[in-house]
């Protein structure tokens, strides 16, 4: 088991830098998710990890130990590739024993550390069957089970799911979580899926075009977004954004006009300063909002469509303006089908960001 | 018939008309007139003058043998160039990719009569370029034209020429089918390049490489250019004589149509048994 550290890690191909100086600390034993959109270097940066890219700049050092200029079978680490990276001429046996008989390894010991991966995943029963023959699901827990078998001290998982059924997935990610219960070992996770950051992680790193957003708990990243990106990634349904104007300032108190909501009014404690007719965006999860006068401002809002799904119901709201709203209510079935509904804002719950996405305290 | 079906024969029928006419008619034919003594007019049904003379014929064992020696020799040795050569063409590190694999697969668009030409003035006895080169390096010149042995190399150096370039095309896009990522865990499981060639590429090229050499056993087995203009019409004597020379002088030359049909049916006979037989040999464990 090791952690694993990053010091202004940056990733160049040719002219063009892609990772911006990431650092980062992975302490022994952590599950750490690198979460973000399509191309914002998550992956790059867990190849960088792995001595499959070479690092343009910067330390990434596993146990403590640089290993810029280390073999990629010498780091100590095991990668899980997102399309299985199985070797399509083998059987399962073989798939999982090839590095270590490759390798020289002792005959009786490469057969325990099949049979016990074999049987921490359960896949015993497929070992003659080749990869061809097995199931999405069934194919990944064969590319665990060849990460299992080498006995890493860091297991690398590039975006391991993404691959497989929305059931599947939801199955694996169990799997996963008691995979690292069971074993205790350092992972990093690559996924550009919120919900499968938010279940697995003990902290997740958020990332957006190359540089490190934000660091945190799943927890703390829902309810402490460091900006505006944060806050949209991290969340499903997303943070409602609302375009505001500041009106008025008065000590450690700011009003704002939601322009695009009929100019409601909401009044927000807030410390920074900005000036009247400042451009702002406030933003509101959907389960924040209020009933009708419960909250600090109240909205009338036009229903176009609402998604029932039992306990909870996702009001869709404005969707034919520039900004549509999402509205989460418990227990609405007494407003189903209704097409005017007033909800409200409690000022505690809102969020300010300025005109750059940077969160205002 | 519906209206769509019988257009869409409409559209065919040209092409079906010439098919049936100079294909499936002429292999018909040429099996009946395997049967017939045709020597003599009028043609009579005698098949021990055509198929019984197959195996007793000297001329057409040795060419027999000289086909089989050129196949033997020459596709296992293409192949496993084309193999080598299709993963260097395919390298990351490789500059100008696209005009070398352009180069190597020129020589099948080369005219045969134009390469032929060129081979006889390299490996002249006297003063071809190869023999220069070996004189070169202190040994003595070759008789490539006048001397059995060396003609059969010469065959068989040209033949690997002209399509090793083709052969490493076609292994090239097997090789393109190969996930890197597959490669990338091999380099994490500690394999080295050399074992990720032998357990990973060379294992997964099978099928490619299996259809190459089908296509090379098809193709040499009727080889003819080279023997016809490279090394005379099968020459010295008859050392370089193939199945395909020895059909050509039985029907076109000795105008003996019922024998060059049988040798005709005997080369397409063997040429689909050894396909069949590398198939088998090649066939997954499972």
């Amino acid at each position: 088991m090791a952690g694993v550290s990053l010091k202004n890690v940056v990733k160049r191909f040719g002219s063009i830098e892609v990772v911006h100086g990431a650092s980062l600390e992975v302490e022994e034993g952590e599950f750490i998710v690198f979460v973000g959109p399509s191309g914002c270097g998550k992956s790059t940066l867990l190849r960088m990890i792995a001595g499959l890219e070479d690092i343009s700049g910067g330390e990434i050092a596993i146990g403590g130990v640089a290993v810029n200029d280390v073999e990629p079978a010498d780091r100590g680490i095991a990668m899980v590739f997102q399309s299985y990276a199985l070797y399509p001429h083998m059987t399962v046996e073989r798939n999982l024993s090839f590095g270590l008989r490759m390798n020289g390894n002792d005959k009786a010991d490469t057969a325990r550390r099949v049979a016990k991966a074999a049987q921490i995943l359960r896949i015993e029963e497929l070992l003659d069957r080749r990869p061809a023959q097995l199931s999405g699901g069934q194919r990944q827990r064969v590319a665990i089970g060849r990460a299992i078998v080498r006995d890493p001290q860091v297991f690398l998982f590039d975006e391991p799911l993404s691959n497989l059924d929305a059931e599947l997935r939801v199955q694996m990610r169990v799997e996963i979580a008691r995979l690292h219960a069971e074993l205790g070992v350092t992972m990093i996770y690559v996924t550009h899926d919120q919900v499968e950051a938010m279940t697995l992680a003990d902290r997740i790193v958020v990332l957006r075009a190359g540089r490190i957003e934000q660091i945190g708990k799943p927890l703390d990243l829902y309810d402490d977004p460091a900006n505006q990106f944060v806050a949209s990634f991290v969340g499903s349904p997303k943070m409602n954004f609302m375009a505001a104007e500041v009106a008025s300032i008065e000590d450690g108190r700011v009003t704002v006009a939601l322009v695009n909501q009929g100019s409601a009014r909401l009044t927000v404690p807030a410390e920074n300063g900005f000036a009247v007719g400042d451009r702002l965006t406030v933003g509101l999860r959907p389960e924040h909002f209020g009933r009708e006068g419960e909250g600090d401002c109240d909205l009338s809002i036009r229903v176009d469509m609402a998604e029932h799904l039992g306990s909870t119901s996702y009001i869709h709201a404005n969707t034919t303006s520039a900004e549509q709203l999402v509205i989460e209510r418990e227990e609405s079935r007494s407003e189903i089908g209704m097409e005017h509904l007033t909800v409200s804002i409690p000022a505690a719950k809102a969020y300010l960001f300025d005109a750059s996405g940077a969160r205002l305290r | 018939m519906r209206m769509r079906t019988r257009a869409a024969y409409g559209f065919l029928a040209p092409y079906l008309l010439i098919f049936a006419t100079f294909w499936v008619w002429p292999i018909i034919y040429s099996f009946y007139l395997s049967f017939l003594a045709t020597r003599i007019q009028p043609w009579s049904f005698n098949p021990t003058v055509t198929w019984g003379r197959l195996v007793v014929d000297p001329a057409f064992l040795n060419a027999l043998k000289n086909t089989l020696i050129i196949l033997v020799i020459q596709v296992p040795v293409m192949i496993a160039l084309a193999t080598v050569l299709a993963v260097l063409l395919n390298s990351q590190l490789l500059k100008a990719r696209g005009i070398m694999r352009f180069a190597f697969f020129a020589p099948v668009v080369v005219g045969e009569a134009a390469y032929a030409a060129v081979f006889r003035l390299m490996f002249n006895a006297d003063f071809g370029v190869i023999n220069k080169l070996i004189g070169s390096i202190g040994l003595s010149p070759v008789a490539w034209l006048g001397d059995p042995t060396a003609a059969m190399a010469l065959i068989i150096i040209a033949v690997t020429w002209r399509w090793v370039g083709y052969n490493a095309i076609i292994i090239i896009s097997g090789l393109q089918a190969i996930p890197q990522d597959v490669y990338e865990a091999a380099t994490l499981d500690r394999v080295s390049k050399p074992r990720q060639f032998f357990f990973i590429t060379l294992p997964l090229l099978k099928p490619i490489i299996l259809f190459c050499v089908v296509l090379s056993v098809i193709g040499t087995m009727q080889l003819f250019a080279e023997p016809f203009l490279i090394t005379n019409r099968g020459g010295p004597g008859q050392a370089t004589e193939t199945l395909g020379l020895f059909l050509y002088r039985q029907g076109f030359t000795v105008l003996n149509f019922g024998y060059a049909s049988a040798v005709a049916y005997t080369i397409a006979a063997l040429a689909v048994l050894i396909s069949l037989a590398n198939l088998w040999l090649g066939r997954s464990a499972r």
